[in-house]
């Protein structure tokens, strides 16, 4: 009997303390409330481009950007230049546009090669912050028309020869806060001999990587490797560049080193006359201002 | 003895049927609306948010708010980026969350009137103490909190880099309105 009556009264005391509402308890409700929306991850990559060559990253919906790219770099066995800084100089105008936050399309111009390039872009999986979806999946089918000889490229006669396409699927994962990392399998089809000699259809791998070292710098790789490419020969090296990403509010600057005298999406992976390295000739310094403008403003609703 | 034990037994049992009976006294609002507002020269920024959770007991005056910082909606597409990624850092700490209580709160009282709501506001890893001076209207015994107040983003220790500190107000204006509804789980 006696028993029962402590067990009766403990128990109300446990009921007590249960059902007095504390602070935790209202957190907790909210807690189970709240709604878990599917969040897409932000920021695998900064732009477009992680240096040179396409990145995972599209714009949202209404967004317009401009690209400003320049790229200098001295010619081999010249120490008697008079040219002021750098030899070579090469400037790259492009513009892309966000019809959806799924779909871009973009197209550029190129100083020094002449190449005239477009691009259509289409996220196809986007990650989630859940990593229910662990990766991104974005599509690519870039055009690059060529319109002069330069380097160890030669300009085919038969203007139709001239178009070049390249496809590609950027698989990426942002694996934390910070490293970003890209592959790309690609297929290039030129019709075109040159540089690598008796091949129109070649198979590449790209890859990518960023590490975000402050919230708005970050340090951009990529390397793109050609199958079936005699490097060291006429045939020309892979594409390799190091460089910083760096937002300052609409406008994103990328600094890079590579070997890539280019800006296009095929002449990147396709035509490197000289390896990687800081010898004169080699060394490629470039500088791309990317622009943002929101064309279509979104309209939160405020309180008044 | 065991019979006083029988009693508070007794009286303990109904003050918790009472006290149950009173956690339906909790209300809850769904679409809680937060804005939040940065006025520079340069640059103004306006945000808000309109999926706010917040919770409140009516008969203890106690507040509980949670901020999903992600649903956030901005003018421009890569502001709410930037806000995400550069500066709350959502993805390391993804809410806001305000735990207080009306200041001398009396339930039987209850009606409009300007109160102050003191509590704990933890956000970006830091929790400050902060006192909200409010609006309390009741209508159809549907219990409305609105207001607004200062946030120093450096209390939170926000940074900004040096290059955008004229972009970006050092106090940001933060107006709220929640609508509560009674809460049944």
């Amino acid at each position: 009997m006696r028993n029962k009556k402590q067990l009766l009264f403990t128990l109300s005391m446990f009921l007590f303390v249960v059902f007095n509402s504390s602070s935790q308890e209202l957190l907790d409700i909210l807690e189970s409330e709240a709604p878990k929306p599917t969040l897409y991850t932000q920021a695998t990559f900064k732009a477009n481009r992680i240096l040179t060559t396409q990145s995972v990253e599209t714009r949202k919906k209404g967004t317009l950007e401009f690209v400003l790219g320049t790229r200098y770099w001295n010619i081999p066995n010249n120490d008697n230049s008079q040219s002021f800084a750098a030899d070579r100089f090469s400037g790259h105008l492009a513009s892309q546009y966000a019809f959806s936050d799924r779909f871009t399309l973009g197209a550029g111009i190129t100083s020094f090669d002449g190449i005239i390039n477009g691009f259509g872009k289409y996220r196809l999986l986007r990650q989630t912050i859940d990593k229910k979806t662990p990766i991104s999946i974005t599509l690519v089918q870039a055009i690059s028309y060529f319109t002069r000889n330069f380097t160890i490229f030669t300009l085919p006669e038969d203007s139709s020869d001239r178009f070049s396409y390249a496809t590609q699927a950027i698989i990426a994962s942002k694996i934390d806060r910070n490293l970003s990392l890209q592959v790309v399998p690609s297929y290039i089809r030129t019709n075109v001999d040159e540089p690598v000699s008796n091949k129109n259809d070649f198979l590449a791998l790209g890859f990518g990587g960023r590490y975000k070292i402050s919230n708005h710098v970050s340090i951009a790789s990529e390397y793109g490797f050609l199958f079936g490419r005699d490097e060291g020969s006429d045939e020309g090296f892979n594409l390799f560049s190091l460089g910083v990403n760096w937002e300052i509010s609409d406008l994103i600057m990328q600094f890079s080193m590579t070997n890539a005298k280019g800006f296009d999406d095929i002449g990147t992976y396709k035509i490197n006359p000289t390896n990687f390295n800081f010898r004169q000739g080699s060394l490629h310094i470039g500088v791309n201002a990317t622009y943002v403008l929101h064309l279509k403003k979104r309209k939160p609703v405020l309180i008044e | 003895m065991n019979k006083l034990n029988n009693n508070i037994a007794i009286v303990l049992l109904l003050l918790h049927f009472g006290l149950y009976s009173q956690s339906n006294n909790r209300a809850i609002a769904r679409q809680g609306q937060v804005s939040f507002f940065s006025y520079t020269s340069v640059e103004n920024i306006e945000a808000s948010n309109n999926q706010v959770l917040s919770i409140i007991d009516q008969q203890n005056g106690k507040v509980a708010v949670r901020v999903l910082l992600r649903a956030f909606v901005f003018k421009k597409a890569l502001m709410e980026e930037h806000f995400n990624e550069s500066y709350v850092e959502s993805d390391i700490y993804p809410e806001l969350i305000f735990d207080g209580k009306l200041i001398d709160y009396d339930a039987s009282k209850l009606g409009d009137s300007l109160q102050f709501i003191k509590g704990t506001m933890d956000f970006h890893g830091v929790k400050k103490e902060i006192e909200i001076k409010t609006n309390v209207a009741v209508t159809n015994k549907k219990i409305v909190l609105s207001g607004d107040f200062e946030v120093a983003i450096d209390d939170f220790k926000i940074k900004v880099p040096a290059l955008l500190v004229p972009n970006i107000s050092k106090e940001i204006q933060v107006k709220f309105r929640f609508e509560y509804s009674p809460y049944e789980k």
